[in-house]
């Protein structure tokens, strides 16, 4: 956009000019603000501006989606769904009362690398149709509890899991009692792949949120059984698992850190995975998925950003082309006074 | 409807039991905060978020924190408590004051120094030169041996001249002494708050008088707040105290005033409102549904089997609390703020300072500065309005010889000065009429020259003359006159005075002359009251043309008549004025019937022509008006045919042939109808021509047409875009005003004296102006500035930015509102309908309070058009007062606009942050983020010159909104720990944030270029035309002919057929008013003036209102 200083300097009006004949001490105090003659930029809309603006937001959005592009293409994600695979056949009828039964649930999924994968090799386990962000589920915690050993009777917004048999549950609320519980074993040519499961919460949480000295009680103790239980002689803040999982999701499709592999996988390896399948996500008709991924500076795979800027920069090459041909073909003057109505109408009486 | 008022009796007083404590406040110290909550929840607005908050308070179903409603609704209330505590508390400060000064009074005999306040009914009260008055008075007694005294009642009523006051009759000649113990009874009407009137009678006690009763007028009161001047000491009973007195009584909080802006935003407000409802009704059916059907699978929701009854309430009380922030609560806050600012810059502007007094606008109202930019009728006064109130003697016509003609100013005439030296008769009385047939007040001043203090100018201006013409009025000293008149002395007595009221139109004095002894009326008043009472066959033929010929010529016309009264004659009526006096009853009828026995047979001297000249800038002033598309009334009290030159000179009408004026007259309902109805046909007719008509009516036909045809006189109102009312009273002034706001027009009111008060006051907006005439109606007004011409910057400068800043500051508070609602709304669909909140309850009071709130105050001092376009082309207005600006067509563009920028964001977030990147904290502050950075593009977009604020303003809340949020960050306890620090350090976080604003700005910025280049609005044009700096040249017919300057003074065509004067001359051939109405041909003000005429054909105000 062009513009035109519109900057005013007015020195008649000083109070030393004024020649009034009385001269009251209420004159106002002249300065530009009072007068409203602050120095201006006054923006107009040329066609050449504007033409140039898309031309330059086109140029700048289509590189950057062709790299976000990249960057999104260059990381190696493998997803295996499992939950109803790893339901045996004779159960798949009754799903929900497979997974509520007693037994060992160990299943056996086979995953191959298609392509290399640096380490960190991320493993997240991923649930769909699950509402980590409804209200009556996100509200049923309490963080004071969390955090000190004295706040462990303040269970007051954890209903229904607060109490078992007239005593406090920590960590209270269904958050904690629905920990994700399914397991994952690795393991490659018959050799175990070593997964580190520290360092997968958020620095700050472990050091701010969840208490040194507080250590799970009553945990897991009622019915029904939600999900996990925790190792009850480690303290909170060492509880990784569970400080994940109370990482609210804000969108019913997530993914959460499982662990990471801290060495290379080769492509063309065969990846044998042993996991407990645990969880219930039969009821709701949820998902459950194994994600081994790798990262870059845009984070996980994700193609929605150079998607995004790609037709972005288009439609503004777009309209600075279809600008550009309009001008061509219909060029308009600007500011023609004879488009003015009260000019208009002498025309018309001519 | 009476009381009575005991002298000197504090054992009958005390049933009155009211001491003279002044009060001005609204609260108390105990009632405070009871009262002002209840004031402030009076109010939807309030009401609406004091019920949100409240229901916040239910942990079940509140989604955020409730201290997100409950603390911005604290903070409002404690700016509003907090100012209307300091206005109260220095209400309190100035009542204590004035309560706590000292006075004297008298009890049992004795003088005695009490405070002010504790005044009783019928105590006397003791007051020296210069003393203000504590109370309403009745005067008993003054230094002055004849009883008078003089008064300042400038803070009463704003006039500056003294006024005589003067003692009962039955007080004359007691003494000092017998004062302290006089005693009686005064009977008074109630309290009530006329200063213009005191119908009483007054009854002293033996020994005194025997039951005499004595007649009391507002000339025998002092009221309070008056000063006494020129007086070494008065003293008086109390007859009212504390807020009964006549100033206690006016005084009062003034209606609040509703400008049409503000009704369009609660109309916008309830529109949203009901949007709301529905969509709470929509989503609370939703969430049940989906609780009854999937939330039951859900199993790690531990929904329980049964559940209370309230249960089904729950949810969309939920989305209630969600979606109430779609109603901004800052709207209010906000919009007093810039009001405030708004009138600030009208009283700092100082192209508004009358240089002449020094006196700057002042904007009493704060509150209707946007309805200054949408007035589409301006009714204004005359006298002291338009024209200077600088009364001038300019000719006069005496036994049937016309003086003056020369050179338009008799003064200079030699013939006349001649006639004085020879000493005609008729000229002799003919000034000796003029110099004292009057109220006016000679006063010698210290340099030993005569000052004049009259309440009237035009008294004023005759006095003056007179006494250039040698007959020097030099002093009056209570009944006596003197005038010198060629070195001799001449003395009057003062008989009695017969006041001039509006129904009378003259007025009269009955003098003795103290050399021979006889008595003679002297009268001056209107022509049609004083020649119909003319002395049998005198032949007033002559001077009923003079006066014609004067009107011609724009002037004032007074005649003047005198008649010799018989002693039995004058003794036998005066006992008829006093009784008639007396009355409490009808007095005012009871007098004029009594002072019309005296004044008949009257021998007519002549005629005086007084010239009211325009204020500077007036007819540039309407024309510019004009050409914005408002339409000018003129109503004034004066008579027809000099209102119609004035309005003629002041542009108000054009001349023959375009310009036509319609009468509607006749003294009975016959005729007023048939005139009523040939002018309304005749208006009906030209209403789509290019053709200026407007239609002259006096008040008594108007009274005629509104007692009886109403409506047809409301379709001739309509209709016309310029009305004379001449002859009209200040009752009818405000039924006019009346009539066209039930048409739905804003009505703009502007006077300068007592008269307008009412229809200043009944006006959308009043404007003042401190003129000559006092400040009653600049007191009265919402607006008062110092000359009529200041009118056009207010109204095109000051009214047209007000209304454009805060169209905008309404509707994008609307926006920012929706905006961030209708992403709650959108994640409510993947959060299981369920009414979680995305945002953190911090976030969304800052969002509210802090974040989107700067910006927009610096709109303030936006610009779309500069001072100089909008004066070259006031058409412009158009806009404002079609209402183009705030409309449900353009609140639909910003809600649209919000849904799209909700869209956006709420797509964009989520794909972006999906994944093991959904985690709510941060995903909701990208969300947010996105607002704050489309928010401040918007008001980048929208904002017309950018100054330092402005930039400062927009992109410092940028900043300031990172600054916040990186402080909670640090914050271990706050649930938003870290997050701004670990959004940050992300690229992907910035990449969003850029993508938000190309996908959300792109669009809107193509829209804004096409409309702007191919559809551009009429203030586009010109707003192209101003940034590139050319020049404006306006195309049109250019005046090939050259006009003569008789063409522009032909006389306007007046259907009545008129009697010419023998000694007609041209047209208005010698007023001032004549050169500045003359331009060469092809001047640039030709063309707008042709503009103007074309462009009132278009008719553009009617179809605003079809449309």
């Amino acid at each position: 956009m062009s513009s035109t200083a519109a900057s005013s300097t007015v020195g008649g009006g000083g109070s030393s000019e004024i020649s009034g004949v009385k001269k009251t001490s209420k004159r106002p105090k002249y300065s530009r603000f009072t007068q409203q003659e602050l120095p201006a930029c006054k923006p107009i809309l040329t066609p050449r501006w504007v033409i140039l603006t898309f031309l330059v937001a086109g140029v700048v959005f289509i590189p950057l989606g062709v790299i976000c592009l990249f960057a999104s293409q260059g990381v190696v994600e493998i997803v295996d769904r499992y939950d109803t695979d790893c339901i045996p056949t004779s159960s798949r009828n009754n799903m929900v009362a497979y997974i509520q039964g007693e037994g060992d649930k160990i299943c056996k999924r086979t995953i191959t690398v298609t392509k290399a994968m640096k380490h960190p090799v991320y493993v997240y386990y991923q649930l769909e149709n699950f509402y980590q962000n409804h209200r009556r589920y996100v509200k049923s915690r309490n963080d004071a509890q969390l955090r000190s050993p004295k706040e462990e009777h303040d269970v007051k917004t954890c209903a229904p899991e607060d109490n078992v048999g007239g005593e406090p549950i920590v960590p209270c609320g269904l958050v904690a009692w629905s920990l994700f519980n399914d397991t994952y074993s690795f393991s490659r040519n018959s050799q175990q792949l070593l997964v580190n499961k520290k360092g997968i919460s958020w620095k700050s949480d472990r050091e701010n949120k969840f208490g040194k000295n507080v250590f799970p009680k009553n945990f897991q103790k009622g019915a029904p059984i939600g999900g996990g239980t925790l190792n009850i002689s480690k303290p909170l803040s060492e509880q990784e698992d569970l400080i994940v999982w109370m990482r609210t999701a804000a969108l019913p499709t997530f993914r959460k850190l499982y662990g990471k592999i801290e060495t290379d996988l080769h492509a063309g390896d065969t990846i044998t995975v042993l996991l407990q399948n645990n969880y219930n996500t039969y009821s709701f008709n949820g998902q459950k998925k194994l994600v081994l991924s790798t990262t870059s500076w845009l984070g996980g795979r994700n193609d929605f950003l150079g998607i995004a800027y790609l037709t972005v920069g288009s439609i503004c090459l777009f309209l600075a082309v279809t600008f550009a041909v309009l001008y061509l073909v219909k060029p308009r003057q600007l500011g023609d006074p004879s488009y003015l109505s009260w000019n208009r109408s002498a025309g018309g009486l001519q | 409807m009476k009381r009575f008022v005991y002298i000197n009796d504090d054992e009958a007083s005390k049933e009155l039991c009211c001491d003279n404590r002044i009060s001005n406040r609204k609260y108390t110290l105990w009632n405070f905060l009871p009262k002002n909550l209840w004031e402030q929840f009076s109010r939807f607005m309030n009401q609406y978020f004091l019920l949100i908050a409240c229901l916040q308070l239910w942990s079940l179903i509140t989604p955020v924190n409730p201290a997100s409603t409950w603390g911005p609704l604290i903070f409002i209330f404690a700016v509003s408590a907090s100012k209307e505590a300091w206005d109260d508390y220095h209400r309190y400060l100035s009542d204590k004051k004035a309560n706590e000064k000292e006075v004297w009074i008298v009890k049992q005999g004795i003088k005695k120094h009490i405070q002010a306040q504790d005044i009783q009914v019928g105590n006397i009260v003791w007051l020296r030169e210069n003393d203000e008055v504590p109370c309403d008075l009745v005067l008993l007694g003054t230094s002055d041996p004849q009883g008078v005294c003089y008064v300042e009642t400038a803070a009463l009523d704003g006039e500056t001249d003294l006024k005589t006051r003067v003692i009962p009759s039955a007080c004359v000649g007691i003494d000092l002494e017998l004062l302290h113990k006089m005693k009686g009874v005064i009977e008074c009407p109630v309290p009530d708050k006329d200063i213009r009137r005191f119908d009483a009678n007054m009854r002293l006690f033996p020994p005194f008088i025997d039951n005499d009763v004595c007649s009391l007028t507002i000339k025998n009161t002092l009221l309070q707040s008056c000063y006494l001047r020129n007086t070494e000491w008065a003293c008086g009973v109390s007859v009212y105290t504390g807020n009964q007195t006549k100033l206690g009584m006016s005084r009062g909080i003034a209606e609040p005033k509703l400008t049409a802006m503000d009704a369009m935003i609660d109309k916008l407000t309830g529109a949203i409102f009901v949007f709301q409802i529905v969509v709470v009704l929509v989503l609370g059916i939703a969430g049940n549904v989906w609780k009854d059907t999937e939330a039951r699978k859900q199993w790690y929701v531990q929904y329980p089997e049964e559940a209370p009854w309230y249960e089904l309430l729950v949810i969309p009380l939920r989305f209630e609390l969600l979606c109430s922030i779609m109603i901004p609560i800052s709207i209010k806050v906000s919009l007093d703020l810039v009001k405030g600012l708004y009138a600030k810059f009208i009283e700092w502007d100082v192209e508004m300072i009358d240089q002449e007094t020094g006196t700057a606008s002042y904007a009493a109202n704060t509150a209707i500065s946007e309805d200054l930019g949408q007035v589409e009728y301006i009714l204004t006064d005359k006298t002291g309005t338009l024209t200077d109130n600088k009364m001038i003697f300019r000719r006069c016509c005496i036994g049937g010889i016309f003086y003056g003609n020369e050179n338009g100013d008799a003064l200079k005439d030699a013939q006349l000065l001649n006639a004085i030296t020879s000493g005609s008769t008729d000229v002799i009385r003919f000034l000796t009429v003029m110099a004292i047939c009057n109220t006016v007040l000679p006063v010698q001043s210290k340099a030993g020259d005569i000052v004049y203090k009259a309440q009237s100018q035009d008294e004023d201006a005759l006095v003056i003359a007179a006494s250039k013409l040698h007959m020097v009025f030099v002093g009056k000293n209570a009944n006596l006159l003197e005038i010198r008149f060629n070195g001799s002395v001449i003395r009057y007595e003062v008989l009695e005075i017969l006041e001039f009221t509006s129904d009378r139109k003259r007025m009269s004095v009955v003098v003795k002359d103290c050399q021979n002894g006889k008595i003679i009326l002297l009268s001056k008043g209107a022509d049609e009251a004083i020649l119909p009472y003319a002395r049998a066959g005198q032949q007033t033929r002559t001077i009923g043309d003079a006066v014609e010929h004067y009107s011609q010529l724009g002037l004032r016309t007074l005649c003047l008549a005198w008649r010799e009264l018989e002693e039995n004659e004058y003794l036998e009526w005066s006992v008829k004025f006093k009784e008639a006096s007396s009355l409490l009853v009808d007095r005012e009828w009871r007098i004029a019937e009594v002072c019309q026995r005296l004044e008949h047979d009257l021998y007519i001297l002549g005629v005086t022509a007084i010239e009211d000249r325009l204020q500077d800038g007036v007819p540039e002033t309407i024309e510019t008006l004009r050409k914005a598309g408002i339409n000018f009334w003129m109503l004034t009290g004066d008579k027809q045919n000099t209102a119609i030159q004035i309005a003629l000179s002041c542009n108000f009408i054009s001349p023959e042939p375009k310009g036509q004026l319609l009468m509607i007259d006749g003294k009975t309902e016959e005729d007023v109808s048939r005139s009523l109805e040939r002018v309304l046909l005749t208006m009906r007719i030209t209403a789509s021509e290019p053709k200026d008509v407007a239609f002259v009516i006096d008040g008594w036909a108007l009274e005629i047409a509104l007692k009886h045809h109403r409506k047809d006189f409301v379709e001739l109102a309509i209709l016309s875009r310029t009305a004379i009312c001449c002859r009209v009273t200040p009752s009818q002034k405000a039924q006019l005003v009346e009539i066209l706001k039930s048409c739905d027009y804003r009505t703009l009111a502007i006077g300068d004296g007592g008269n307008d008060v009412r229809m200043i006051q009944q006006a959308d907006i009043g404007v003042g102006i401190s003129g000559r005439e006092g400040l009653q109606a600049a007191r009265a007004a919402d607006y008062s500035i110092g000359r009529f011409r200041f009118l056009k910057r207010l109204i095109l400068v000051h009214g047209r930015y007000s209304y454009n800043r805060t169209a905008f500051l309404s509707q994008y508070s609307f926006y920012k509102s929706l905006l961030i609602c209708f992403i709650q709304i959108f994640f409510s669909f993947i959060s299981g309908v369920s009414g979680t909140s995305l945002f953190n309850s911090v976030s969304l009071m800052a969002y509210n309070v802090f974040y989107t709130s700067v910006p927009v105050l610096v709109s303030v001092i936006d610009k779309d058009l500069s001072e100089a376009s909008v004066m070259q082309h006031p058409q412009i207005l158009f806009y404002c007062q079609a209402g183009r600006l705030l409309n449900p067509s353009t609140f639909a563009g910003w809600f649209g606009r919000s849904l799209f920028h909700a869209i956006i964001v709420f797509v964009i977030t989520i794909h972006a942050y999906a994944y093991e990147k959904s985690e709510m904290e941060e995903l909701g502050m990208v969300a947010l983020s996105g607002c704050i950075w489309l928010q401040a593009f918007v008001v980048a977009q929208e904002t017309n010159s950018f100054t330092v604020l402005q930039h400062l303003s927009i992109w410092g809340n940028l900043v300031g909104f990172y600054a916040i949020n990186f402080l909670f960050s640090a914050i271990p306890s706050s649930g938003m720990y870290t997050i701004m620090f670990r959004l940050c350090s992300q690229p992907s976080y910035w990449i969003t944030m850029f993508l938000i604003v190309g996908a959300g700005m792109g669009p809107i910025f193509a829209l804004k270029y096409f409309r702007y280049t191919y559809r551009p609005s009429k203030i586009n044009i010109l707003q192209q035309a101003e940034r590139m700096g050319g020049p404006i040249l306006t195309l049109g017919n250019i005046e090939t002919q050259p006009r003569t300057i008789e063409k522009d003074l032909s006389p306007i065509s007046i259907t009545q057929p008129k009697n010419r004067s023998p000694v007609y001359e041209p047209l208005l051939s010698d007023s001032p008013n004549a050169t500045r109405r003359s331009f060469g041909p092809g001047t640039p003000f030709e063309f707008f003036q042709s503009q103007s005429r074309l462009s009132s054909s278009s008719g553009y105000t009617r179809n605003c209102k079809d449309n």
